[in-house]
């Protein structure tokens, strides 16, 4: 930890305060000790409690920001100052948690710090300082290799070293005895033009003396002298070990009087450099005595300094004296971490005996046996090859101590993780010597390594070895380790014979047998069942099977291998049986299907079941109801009479072959007057499962004196799913008065109760429930659940004594707990009623009752909408003195947020004294998760920034789940800065989840990302995806940014034909890009392939989009329709383009019905779309014409118009698209009464703007005459000058257009004084090279003395010159972006 | 929404399932069956392993056929393999979602 502080120091010192967190600045100071003192103690690493850190930052964020704000402006200081302070906090976790820093930990700040661009100084220092003891795993050559890398590494990227980074250099090369010249050092420093300081100096004669030249270390105290610089008693401490080094023992002794003279008292470092002196010669007697000394003074000596000498004597040769120190040792709690430390540090030394010596000292609780301790011991020798035989040695004797509950086990997975194979087998012998199993599975990390290189002689060793323990490969080894490092199978058995592996032939067998299942060989599986007359187990291959199936499409072989296995002796003979067997196979196989592939196969799927019953296949009763379900659950109920047909019906054949023998069986029973009690039953039981209740019930109305039991509870059950209260009842009492103590199922309770409250029969349920409650009748979960909804049922339909006295009754008998969830029914009834006091009376109530206060968020939230002050008081007055002002003033922000009144929920989260409630921030924030509220949840992220003990971090993740449900990446990113603001550290799983919604959308992730230590649970674990697989996405996912859908296609067949899977987005991707490209076959076949691979996979908003586009333009209407429906369902907003294209082509096809359809199916949603109302306006009045149904389109045009209510104003009321759609089609009749309609409005309603459009639309389309005869009978056109305009602006975008403008300008000459007409007309003729018309144009507008403005007159020049022809005038000589802007710019200070 | 929830339930209460963790890496599936086979009959038992790596990831699902079975293991306090005790909790139903949850649930 200390080792990380100093950095700080140095960096408040040098006046860098401002640019480090708060938390370090804290820190510095943190120990208050004067700054002599700390200049005195420099050289000597102190620990300080680790937690501090973390407080000091918790405590500061408000300041450190503020901070940010006035003393660094810029993004890239702050963005630098997180990544440091990110870096810091892995690295100092690590520190803080086990005293070091790994090396890969390191590596990888060091790469992300390189990733970053320009790495700052304090991040150049905080990897440099860890290079030193603080990675005692490494040997002390490679630190120092690791330092200069960095060093280099960093100085490439532009980082500027000052003296502090020099120094910690120095540093790292005394922590690591590393041999350099101070001299080069020096000049090296001056190169670089730093000049060296007084720790500068002190480091380099402590690296004089360690290599015990007192001549050099003098030449720089010199140098200090002269300078004036203070020694130190590091700079003495130092020149103790120099003279010891030197041989010169006396003088090192000396040092200690020469400080006193000096006036320096020698503190702890003094004694411990002198001590260290001692012990590096072995001399054990003057060590006890300076520790006596030591002792008898007021110094103090630390663990970790003993600790010290401790290495001092084992890298000198005398572990004989070890134990002597390590009496001495105290033992705190806080120098563990130093002491495991100690012992990595002699592991990596190669004195591991005394490494094992220290660990036994460690006071460590042997009680609990929960915690093992030396496991980093055992890792690290593990590592550093320690010998087999030693470690089997530590390993018993750790266990002797009770260190270590499993220490063999715990190396043996070391070994294995790092692919000794050699030492794993001695370990092996040795566990199974101590009569520990040795399980297949312990060869698979070891067959792993060598998989990946496809290094068969490693797989042959690894396999040998297995054999040589006496381990045989199963099943899973072939098929998962050893078969894909092969070509084929087939070379595999060569390659085993030839190097003499044993392997059990059947087992290798069955292997390849799953193998080749697994990649839909179906062909090799039959042929392999039929010849195979090994003993096989069907169940070892069913999920290979099931996953061959999938991917085959031949039918026949499905059939054909079922058969088999059904019918041959050799398979699924025994016990259950085949048809269990098999039945149960064909459950598993439609249960791994997906509902889309299950709905995509269904054709292939009844297929397979017809000729399955072809060959007599039979599936049990029970089976079939499984598989029944399913196919409901995929909606795929057609197929469910296709399973029926394979039920097996034999057993139960000879006594109810059907319904009508059966009932013929009973009446001859009854003839012959004996007794049909049973045989009533079975047809009752039949005919309910028929759902035949009207038989069933006469059945049992002709024979009721033999009725029994069972019979009477199929009947009622039956009444209740036919929701007949009536004879249920009936039944009940009948059931009762045959047997009064039978008992019902819990189901079938229930059902009753709801069906009598819901027909209001409300004592009669009550007096079921009693009889629950009587009977003892088992209540669950589930059947919590359905009182729940059957009181919310009631209280739906606002049936307020049945939901008041089933849910009392339930209550009171004890049936259930009076919970917030079965209890808001009762608040629920007067919620939808929008009876609030009622409401709130209700949730008032069941507190007083149940101490629970149901839905009173919801009323809350109803109060406020409502504006109902005097209730909320009341409610708030209730909450705050039953449950405190705390709760109350929770559940008043959360309505208030819930309601948008985001000031006043504001207002509330300020109140002083208002403290976080993880619990209920985190319930608000999964409801908005829920309910999809983006908005909600972002106010309450941002109001509850200043919230004292608010865990920001968790905000912010509950924040990216949400946008991950979005797939929002944008304002994920964005979460991602404000975080970095707010000075927020992110929890691993944040930055996780962050990093996915980036990556998911081909964003690049600007940090690293943390590695997943256990994976999330999941429902159906699967192995992780392979390099392959990952590769061929990354092509696919390039393909697709670079618009390559040819390259993008292929690698998606290329995937596909090797059975590759890919994930939801990745084929969202492909689709959108084939789509875009309109490549619909394309796309249709990846969507095809998504769905049938991919449970749930559905497209989203813009590739529904596009595909309903191509729909369209492949004239695909009812699909585009269905797109849409789907897009829509899946509350999608489908583009403005698409669902306009839609509603055209559905006009254009007369099809009134889907536009209206479409209409119904976006209402609600044309804003979120951007539809315009006019689109349905002219596109049904389109269609309509299409059916020549002219006048009801004309009558429902012209109403809206004139009526009352105009849900569109006149003037946008626009039908220009109509008009033009009817004039290009000719449609003759229409148009003549469509003109008529317009002039009637025009002359008769003064509503000019349709018949404008129609006019304008002849213009367009050419018929000038019969536009200047509408002109004629209707003048008032010519002075619907807004329209006019506005459709001389949007034709002089487009070229062609010039004569249009032309025949326009004839017809209505005024235009040309309108400065947009005549600007727009000179366009229109540049456009189209008319010189003519433009030169007619100029020379008239001159001549009525216009004054032209300059991007005109440059527009003009330009045409001209380009004709080459001369310029009248001076061209205006700026650019046409200079005078359209000049002219913009003119307008608006008119305005 | 909320017979989204019963169906979630439903089909949890017709799948007990028993959610494993802290398997020690020394045991796969064949010795968790073992274990669990005590309690009642094992449907199912899988312990995925990690084809990137050859070890497993600690975790694994136990199907029983009954739900009374389920309960047994769960009741029982202590589930040793190989001298290290597992977690054993059943498997989580998907979170009821929906107007039916409510803060007040929770103790404050």
């Amino acid at each position: 930890m200390a080792a990380l502080l100093r950095p700080a120091r140095w960096l408040l010192r040098a006046a860098a305060a401002p640019y480090l967190p708060l938390s370090l600045r804290l820190l510095a100071g943190g120990p208050g000790r004067p700054d002599a003192a700390v200049c005195l103690r420099a050289a000597r690493a102190r620990p300080v409690a680790g937690g501090l850190l973390s407080q000091a930052r918790l405590h500061s964020i408000a300041a450190e920001k503020k901070n940010y704000l006035q003393e660094e402006p810029t993004s890239s200081h702050r963005r630098n100052a997180s990544q440091f302070d990110w870096a810091l906090m892995r690295l100092d976790n690590s520190v803080r948690r086990t005293g070091r820093i790994p090396k890969t930990l390191l590596q990888k700040v060091f790469d992300n710090t390189c990733h970053s661009g320009s790495p700052g100084g304090n991040q150049a220092l905080l990897l440099l300082r860890s290079c030193g003891s603080l990675l005692p795993e490494l040997k002390l050559s490679e630190r120092t290799e690791f330092a200069h890398k960095i060093w280099d590494e960093l100085q490439k990227l532009g980082t500027v070293y000052d003296v502090s980074h020099y120094n910690a250099l120095l540093k790292v090369y005394l922590q690591n005895d590393h041999k350099f010249s101070p001299t080069d050092f020096l000049a090296r420093m001056e190169k670089g033009n730093i000049q060296p300081n007084r720790v500068t100096y002190q480091r380099l004669i402590a690296a004089y003396c360690n290599m015990g030249d007192i001549e050099g270390a003098s030449t720089i105290l010199g140098f200090m002298k002269t300078k004036d610089l203070p020694v130190t008693e590091a700079v003495f401490s130092a020149l103790v070990t120099g003279h010891a080094r030197s041989g010169d023992m006396e003088n090192a002794e000396n040092i200690l009087t020469v400080m006193k003279e000096a006036g320096i008292e020698p503190g702890p470092d003094t004694y411990l450099a002198l001590l260290n002196a001692y012990a590096e010669k072995g001399d054990i007697d003057h060590v006890k005595q300076t520790l006596e000394k030591v002792e008898k003074s007021d110094l103090y000596l630390m663990d970790r300094d003993l600790l010290q000498i401790i290495l001092s004597f084992s890298k000198a040769g005398y572990p004989q004296y070890v134990p002597e120190i390590l009496e001495k040792i105290t033992y705190e709690r806080r120098y563990i971490p130093d002491t495991m430390n100690l012992i990595l540090l002699l592991v990596t030394e190669k004195l591991e005996d005394t490494a094992l010596q220290i660990l036994l000292a460690c006071p460590i609780s042997r009680e609990s046996s929960q915690n093992d301790f030396g496991s980093f011991f055992l890792r690290h020798c593990v590592t550093m090859n320690t010998p087999a035989e030693k470690l089997k040695d530590y390993c018993k004797k750790l266990k002797e101590a009770q260190l270590h509950t499993s220490p063999l086990q715990f190396t043996l997975q070391c070994a294995l993780v790092a692919q000794k194979l050699d030492l794993a087998k001695v370990l092996m012998k040795a566990l199974k010597e101590e009569g520990f199993p040795i399980r297949t599975h312990y060869f698979w990390p070891l067959l792993v390594g060598h998989q990946k290189e496809k290094n068969v002689q490693g797989i042959v060793e690894v396999l040998k070895g297995m054999h040589e323990i006496g381990v045989t490969p199963d099943q899973e080894t072939y098929v998962n380790y050893v078969f894909p490092c092969f070509d084929s199978i087939k070379s595999v058995r060569a390659v085993l014979q030839e190097n003499g592996c044993p392997h059990d032939d059947n087992v290798f067998s069955q292997a390849e047998l799953r193998s080749k299942a697994v990649n839909g060989n179906l062909d090799y599986i039959l042929s392999f069942l039929e010849s195979n007359t090994l003993p096989f187990s069907f169940s070892s291959l069913r999920g290979s099977l099931i996953l061959g199936f999938r991917r085959s499409m031949n039918i026949n072989l499905w059939s054909k291998i079922t058969e088999l296995l059904y019918k041959d002796g050799r398979y699924c003979q025994e016990p259950p049986g085949p048809t269990e067997a098999v039945g149960y196979f064909l459950y598993n196989l439609i249960d791994s299907m997906s509902d889309s592939e299950v709905q995509a196969k269904e054709e292939r799927l009844r297929q397979y079941f017809h000729q399955l019953k072809e060959m007599n296949v039979k599936i049990p009763e029970n089976i079939y109801r499984g598989i029944r379900n399913l196919l409901d659950s995929y909606h795929v109920p057609e197929l469910i009479k296709d399973v029926n047909i394979l039920v097996e019906r034999e057993k139960t054949d000879s006594r109810k072959p059907s319904s009508s023998d059966l009932e013929s069986k009973l009446e001859k029973l009854k003839a012959e007057n004996q007794p049909i009690g049973d045989i009533l039953k079975q047809l009752i039981v039949m005919l309910c499962s028929e759902e035949n209740m009207q038989k069933a019930l006469e059945l049992k109305a002709k024979y009721e004196s033999d009725m029994v039991v069972g019979g009477y509870a199929a009947l009622i059950n039956l009444c209740c799913r036919h929701d007949n209260a009536e004879d249920a009842l009936n039944l009940k009492r009948e059931f009762d008065r045959l047997d009064s103590s039978a008992v019902l199922d819990t189901g079938k309770y229930v059902r009753l109760v709801k069906v009598l409250g819901k027909h209001g029969k409300l004592q009669d349920a009550i007096n079921i429930l009693k009889e629950m409650k009587e009977k003892d009748v088992p209540v669950k979960d589930a059947t919590v659940l359905s009182f729940f909804h059957i009181l919310n049922g009631a209280a739906l339909r606002g049936e307020t004594e049945t939901v008041k006295q089933l849910h009392e009754a339930i209550v009171t008998l004890g049936l259930a707990k009076p919970s917030t969830a079965l209890s808001s029914p009762l608040v629920t009834l007067y919620l939808e009623k929008d009876d609030l006091p009622a409401a709130l009376e209700s949730t008032i109530d069941c507190y007083e009752k149940y101490k629970i206060l149901p839905r009173i968020h919801d009323v809350l939230c109803k109060l406020i909408e409502k504006g109902e002050t005097e209730l909320i008081q009341k409610a708030m007055d209730f909450v705050s003195q039953e449950q405190g002002e705390m709760t109350m003033l929770y559940d008043l922000f959360f309505a208030f947020l819930q309601t948008g009144n985001y000031k006043e929920a504001k207002k509330i989260i300020e109140t002083p004294g208002i403290r976080a409630r993880p619990t209920r921030l985190q319930w608000f924030c999964d409801r908005c998760i829920a309910n999809n509220q983006v908005e909600t949840l972002e106010k309450l992220v941002e109001l509850t920034q200043k919230l004292f003990e608010c865990d920001r971090d968790q905000l912010y993740y509950s924040l990216l789940k949400l946008y991950k449900v979005n797939d929002d990446w944008q304002k994920a990113d964005a979460v991602w800065n404000k975080m970095q603001e707010e000075n927020i550290i992110p929890r691993e799983k944040t930055l996780r989840l962050l990093a996915e919604i980036l990556r998911n959308n081909n964003q690049e992730v600007p940090f690293d990302v943390p590695e997943l230590w256990y994976e999330e649970e999941k429902d159906c674990p699967t192995s992780l995806p392979s390099p392959v697989e990952v590769n061929l996405q990354q092509g696919l996912l390039n393909a697709c940014h670079r618009r390559r859908n040819k390259d993008a296609f292929n690698i998606f067949l290329t995937a596909k034909k090797q059975n590759i899977v890919f994930d939801n987005e990745t084929y969202a991707r492909l689709i959108n890009l084939l789509l875009m490209k309109d490549n619909s076959t394309q796309a249709m076949q990846v969507k095809d392939f998504a769905e049938t691979h991919i449970k749930g996979f559905t497209l989203n908003d813009a590739a529904n989009s596009l595909l309903i586009i191509t729909q369209v333009r492949r004239d695909y209407l009812k699909d585009a329709l269905t797109t849409l429906k789907t897009a829509l369902d899946l509350d999608q907003i489908p583009s403005r383009l698409a669902v306009t294209r839609l509603i055209q082509a559905c006009a254009l096809k007369g099809d009134t019905e889907s536009i209206h359809d479409i209409q119904k199916l976006v209402n609600g949603l044309e804003d979120s779309i951007g539809l315009s109302r006019m689109v349905f306006i002219n596109n049904i009045a389109l269609a309509q014409i299409k059916n020549n149904n002219i006048d009801v389109a004309i009558e429902s045009i012209e109403n809206m118009l004139t009526s009352e209510n105009q849900t569109v104003d006149p003037q946008y009321f626009g039908l220009a698209y109509l008009f033009r759609k009817v004039i290009e089609g000719q449609l003759e009749p229409a148009l003549k009464k469509i003109s008529i309609m317009a002039e009637r409005l025009a002359n008769q309603f003064a509503v000019y703007k349709p018949v404008t459009d129609l006019f304008l639309q002849l213009v367009d389309s050419g018929k000038v005459n019969d536009a200047r005869a509408l002109l004629q009978r209707c003048g008032a056109i010519a002075e619907q000058m807004p329209i006019l305009l506005v459709f001389c602006i949007r034709n002089c975008q487009r070229p062609g257009k010039a004569p249009v403008m032309k025949s326009l300008l004839e017809l209505i000459p005024e235009l040309i004084d309108k400065e947009e007409a005549y600007t727009c007309l000179m366009k229109s003729y540049v456009f189209d090279n008319d010189v003519t018309s433009a030169k007619a144009l100029y020379e008239s507008l001159t001549a009525k003395n216009v004054k032209l403005n300059d991007l005109f007159l440059k527009r003009y020049a330009v045409l001209l010159k380009n004709a080459g022809e001369s310029v009248p005038f001076t061209e205006p000589p700026e650019s046409f972006e200079f005078y359209a802007k000049q002219l913009k710019e003119s307008k608006e200070t008119h305005l | 929404m909320s017979t989204r929830g019963a169906v979630v339930l439903r089909t949890n209460i017709g799948r007990p399932v028993a959610f494993v963790r802290k398997i020690p890496w020394t045991a796969a599936s064949s010795e968790l069956r073992e274990h669990f086979a005590q309690f009642g009959h094992v449907r199912k038992c899988t312990v995925p392993f990690d084809k990137e790596t050859g070890f497993h990831k600690g975790m694994g699902w136990i199907h029983f056929s009954s739900e009374e079975e389920l309960h047994n293991a769960l009741q029982q306090e202590n589930h040793i393999i190989d001298g290290v005790k597992l977690h054993v909790q059943p498997q989580k139903p998907k979170a009821l979602q929906g107007d039916q949850t409510s803060d007040e649930e929770k103790d404050f």
